[in-house]
């Protein structure tokens, strides 16, 4: 739907006429995103990679352009979708009255407070950014397994963001402090701290000061439905060793400088019983950087660059249940601690190290590690994959997911829709030192394949049904009305709340809801 | 190997739409403030001008949803071809995203829709007098020395290239009085050297680029040279990685830097004079991450499981590894007196200096405004002098380095080497400023 010419120059008066485009080619552009074609299936629609056509794409550069941008969406009543960095199809408009607000102009570290332990960002800075940065202080960030490119401010305010390093940094949910938001009526809305009327500052998103943290983000997140995060204050944490970082070679064959107290273990725990049991002990004693399950097809990739080379690590693909343990330390004193405790860990639990013994990966992979880049490598089977579950629970809960769920996958992999793990393909983490846990049924299809993708949409959808059945929890992409028509009813009614949250913020409808939830269809 | 038109096909359906290609490798970032990949987004910020949206633009083409148009063909253009998204994206991924915008870049050659007219004249200027530049090919050779004895016999010829020949000549006079003090005999071939090319076939008309493919071939195999040198980054990435593609050749392919570093190492040349400047060098593309050539592969495609295959053996995957990186470092280390210090963005991840694949005459500011986000860069290094090894890299680092202000001198590395070797550099500067 083309947007009518007087409402473009009222968008070019305020983000400059550069950077408004309604043009074919730019506006086609941003309605591709990977997933997007299993995402149209799901919704009854055909299996491509695209969504409606947004009119224009907009580059504000400021929080007072966001705002009169969005005061403008509601005097015309067109619907606006944000975007930072823009992975995946959250990042799509659902109809073809939106605009695209494309906030990569805005990319300023605004503040590192290394005392206090946060950085205040704005929507484009990405997870790698900030993290080199905040190293300059010893500090570090959570990153989520989405990849160090990704906006911090989009993970933390939008989204869910379980990385690999969550035992020690948690994740972007958790991490958020105070925020900028602007609401959808163009209003804008500061949380925590930093809404003070005196002496603001972001130091703590609960207050003093308005703290509206759940209705901001919930569980996951509206995807913008609910208006645009301009500014974010996010936690920051202990770089876990020394900040040195030397890499030699060339990509992606890159030699890096292991810093003197870093450590890699990899166990096989046998079971998911047994798993369970070493998951929690091991995290008791709070001394991890990672502390994650992999299946052995997920281990196998987390460690190559290739499909091929994942051939030649067959020591780590027959570990039957592999934890994967890393431990970081600054000083020589601490890491002789966390090594004794693993030790000690080990005897106990009766489990063995294959690293050093049975394997060895390549260097890179303790840079990566910290550069929170290892789930990239989950897309080197077949080009494409996703998430099916998301838990957030019990470690109890999301083994009891992951084993429930094995002969549900089983059958779509008999069907040759996706790819074989043999039903156990799951990435879990501990969160902050085992205090929770995430799960996530990584799952593989081939984008280009239209029975794969169909294959993908109707395995996604068994899964949400599956889940609702075996009372499995939620998984982190129940987004949309139908969704959560789906989910609300068994889990005390949440969607009505949610509802009259979008309702209350949002009574015209502005921010496009397609990935959050709609006041309209009440049930 | 090239991506055929089937993998074509493939790989434009598979963008993550991550947006890794936009950002140097993850684990190389240094700093927020030169995280960045890629020129054509940095400037135009939507992300069509990415590596990945320009992924999508093919597709966009493939399946209809766009038509050719003046839009497209300005976005598709205005893209250096530096190939640095294409280094990000292969850390991990398959895809191949300059070998997609260089498809993309011929198929709207096909369809009549590219060149720019801008990259169309001087397409145009070399079919009339075999350069770019719409000079008079007769006074190709004009900025030889007298000094400089050609020898028809010799096994070694320098290839000067239109750049060096006509608007960059202190490089080309460099390199003659270089080649000369090493005491190596070389010829140039006159009024017979030709266009390489380079700038024709990045704007993706492949029939012209191919006759000057063939024109210079023919004449260099006829004259049972071994080793053809060139001072001309674009040229010798030419030469060595696409003509082999098309015709195959029995020659040597050397730049000028990985020559003149031989001859450093085998004491052929005696650096003997102290330079005491503190230098950052800059990485050409086409010398760098672009200068590694496809290997052949003959292999099978082995389906593992549903979904899942693999290439037995491993399909080669250019990753930019293998460019000429060691060369032009080794020779600035050697210089007495010169203290080197690398920028941020280095080697297979070095910034693009904003000139190439027709940038610089379709797009001119793009092309500065890249220039001087590589001049800060190397401001940034507490460097005097900046220094790199190509002619286009040469012109549009000058006028970056003119129209920000920035206290930098900049040189080619040969002209280094020539000072140092106790020659008299100045000249050079006299000798391109009367021809200009």
């Amino acid at each position: 739907m083309v947007l009518e010419k007087e409402i473009l120059k009222e968008f070019q008066g305020i983000v400059g006429s550069e950077n408004v485009n309604d043009g074919e080619v730019i506006t086609n552009t941003y309605s591709y995103n990977w997933c997007m074609e299993y995402v149209n299936y799901m919704e009854g629609k055909e299996p491509i990679p695209f969504s409606p056509i947004p009119k224009a794409v907009l580059l504000p550069s400021s929080t007072e352009e966001v705002q009169e941008v969005v005061k403008l969406c509601n005097k015309y009543r067109i619907q606006f979708k944000a975007q930072s960095t823009g992975l995946g199809p959250w990042n799509q408009p659902s109809t073809e009255n939106s605009i695209i607000l494309d906030l990569r102009r805005m990319d300023k570290i605004i503040k590192i407070d290394n005392k206090n332990l946060y950085a205040v960002v704005e929507p484009y800075v990405s997870g790698a950014q900030l993290q080199v940065e905040a190293m300059k202080y010893d500090l570090t960030v959570h990153m989520p397994g989405a990849g160090p490119q990704v906006s911090p401010l989009a993970s933390a305010t939008s989204m869910n963001g379980p990385g690999f390093t969550s035992p020690h940094t948690g994740h972007s949910a958790r991490n958020v402090l105070g925020v900028e938001w602007i609401l959808p009526d163009g209003e804008v809305l500061r949380l925590g701290s930093a809404g003070l009327k005196n002496n603001s500052d972001w130091y703590n998103g609960d207050g003093p000061g308005p703290s509206l943290r759940g209705i901001m983000r919930g569980w996951a997140g509206a995807k913008s439905g609910i208006g645009v995060f301009t500014k974010v204050a996010i936690k920051l944490f202990p770089y876990p060793c020394n900040t040195e970082f030397k890499l030699q070679g060339y990509s992606p064959n890159y030699n890096f400088d292991i810093p003197d107290f870093m450590r890699l273990y990899v166990m096989d725990c046998g079971s998911y019983k047994y798993l369970k049991k070493a998951m929690l002990r091991i995290e008791e004693e709070e001394i991890s950087f990672m502390c994650s399950h992999l299946s052995g097809y997920g281990l196998t990739a987390i460690f190559s660059y290739s499909i091929e080379s994942m051939m030649d690590k067959m020591a780590i693909a027959s570990l039957k249940t592999p934890l994967v343990v890393l431990i970081a330390a600054r000083t020589k004193h601490e890491f002789n601690y966390k090594q004794k405790v693993m030790e000690m860990l080990l005897d106990e639990l009766k489990l063995h190290n294959i690293i050093g013994t049975k394997y060895t990966p390549n260097s890179i992979f303790y840079a990566e590690a910290l550069r929170s880049n290892l789930g990239l490598h989950g897309f080197i089977v077949t080009g494409g994959f996703q998430s099916a579950k998301g838990q957030c629970d019990t470690v109890k809960t999301c083994l009891r997911t992951t084993k429930k769920s094995i002969p549900l996958k089983k059958k779509y992999i008999k069907k040759g829709v996706i790819g074989n793990d043999f039903g156990e393909g799951v990435w879990m983490t501990s969160y902050e030192s085992g205090h929770y846990f995430h799960v996530e049924s990584i799952t593989l299809f081939d984008q280009t394949d239209e029975e794969s993708v169909k294959g993908m949409g109707e395995f996604m959808e068994d899964n949400y049904q599956f889940d609702l059945v075996k009372h499995l929890g939620a998984p982190f992409f129940v987004e949309g009305d139908r969704m959560h028509n789906m989910f609300g009813p068994y889990m005390m009614n949440y969607h009505k709340w949610l509802r009259k949250i979008k309702k209350a913020f949002d009574p015209n409808e502005i921010a496009d809801s397609g990935f959050y939830i709609s006041a309209k269809s009440e049930n | 190997m090239r991506v055929d038109e089937l993998e074509y096909q493939k790989m434009i359906q598979r963008c993550l739409r991550c947006s890794i290609c936009k950002w140097i490798p993850q684990v190389q970032i240094k700093s927020q403030k030169y995280a960045t990949a890629c020129p054509s987004i940095d400037i135009y910020n939507y992300h069509p001008y990415s590596g990945g949206g320009r992924i999508i633009l093919a597709l966009l083409l493939e399946t209809g949803r766009i038509e050719p148009s003046e839009e497209l063909r300005e976005i598709v253009y205005k893209c250096t071809e530096c190939g640095s998204c294409a280094v990000s994206c292969k850390f991990l991924n398959t895809l191949e995203p300059l070998e997609i915008i260089m498809k993309l870049r011929e198929k709207l050659v096909e369809l009549g829709c590219g060149p720019m007219p801008k990259q169309q004249e001087y397409i145009e200027a070399a079919n009339k007098v075999n350069n770019p530049y719409n000079e008079p090919h007769e006074k190709r050779l004009a900025w030889l020395p007298k000094d400089i004895q050609l020898d028809p016999d010799a096994k070694v010829l320098y290839f000067v290239g239109c750049t060096s020949s006509y608007r960059r000549q202190e490089m080309a006079i460099a390199a003659a009085h270089i080649l000369k003090a090493a005491g190596i005999p070389f010829n140039i071939l006159q009024d017979e050297e030709f266009c390489c090319g380079s700038p024709i076939l990045r704007t993706g008309d492949v029939k012209t680029f191919k006759k000057f493919l063939n024109k210079n071939l023919d004449v260099i195999e006829s004259k049972g040279i071994d080793t053809v040198i060139f001072s001309c980054a674009g040229c010798y990435d030419t030469f060595k990685v696409d003509y082999p593609l098309y015709r195959e050749y029995n020659f040597r392919v050397l730049h000028t830097v990985e020559f003149f570093d031989e001859l450093l190492e085998t004491g052929k040349l005696k650096l003997i004079k102290e330079i005491p400047i503190t230098v950052t060098y800059h990485d050409p593309c086409h010398l760098g991450r672009n200068a590694e050539r496809y290997d052949d592969w003959d292999g099978d495609i082995v389906d593992l499981m549903p979904l899942v295959s693999i290439n037995i053996p491993p399909k080669p995957k250019r990753t930019g590894s293998n460019g000429i990186y060691e060369p032009p470092r080794n020779i600035l280390k050697k210089i007495p007196g010169l203290k080197f210090v690398e920028m941020e963005r280095i080697k297979e991840y070095a910034y693009c200096c904003g000139a190439g694949a027709g940038v610089k005459s379709a797009f001119p500011e793009f092309a500065l405004q890249t220039a001087k986000i590589r001049i800060e860069e190397a401001e940034d290094t507490g460097a005097d002098t900046l220094v790199s090894a190509c002619p286009f890299c040469s012109t549009n680092l000058q006028d970056g380095i003119k129209e920000s202000g920035a206290n930098l001198k900049y040189y080619d590395i040969s002209e280094l080497l020539l000072m140092s070797l106790g020659l008299e550099p100045e000249k050079l500067k006299e000798i391109t400023e009367e021809a200009g």
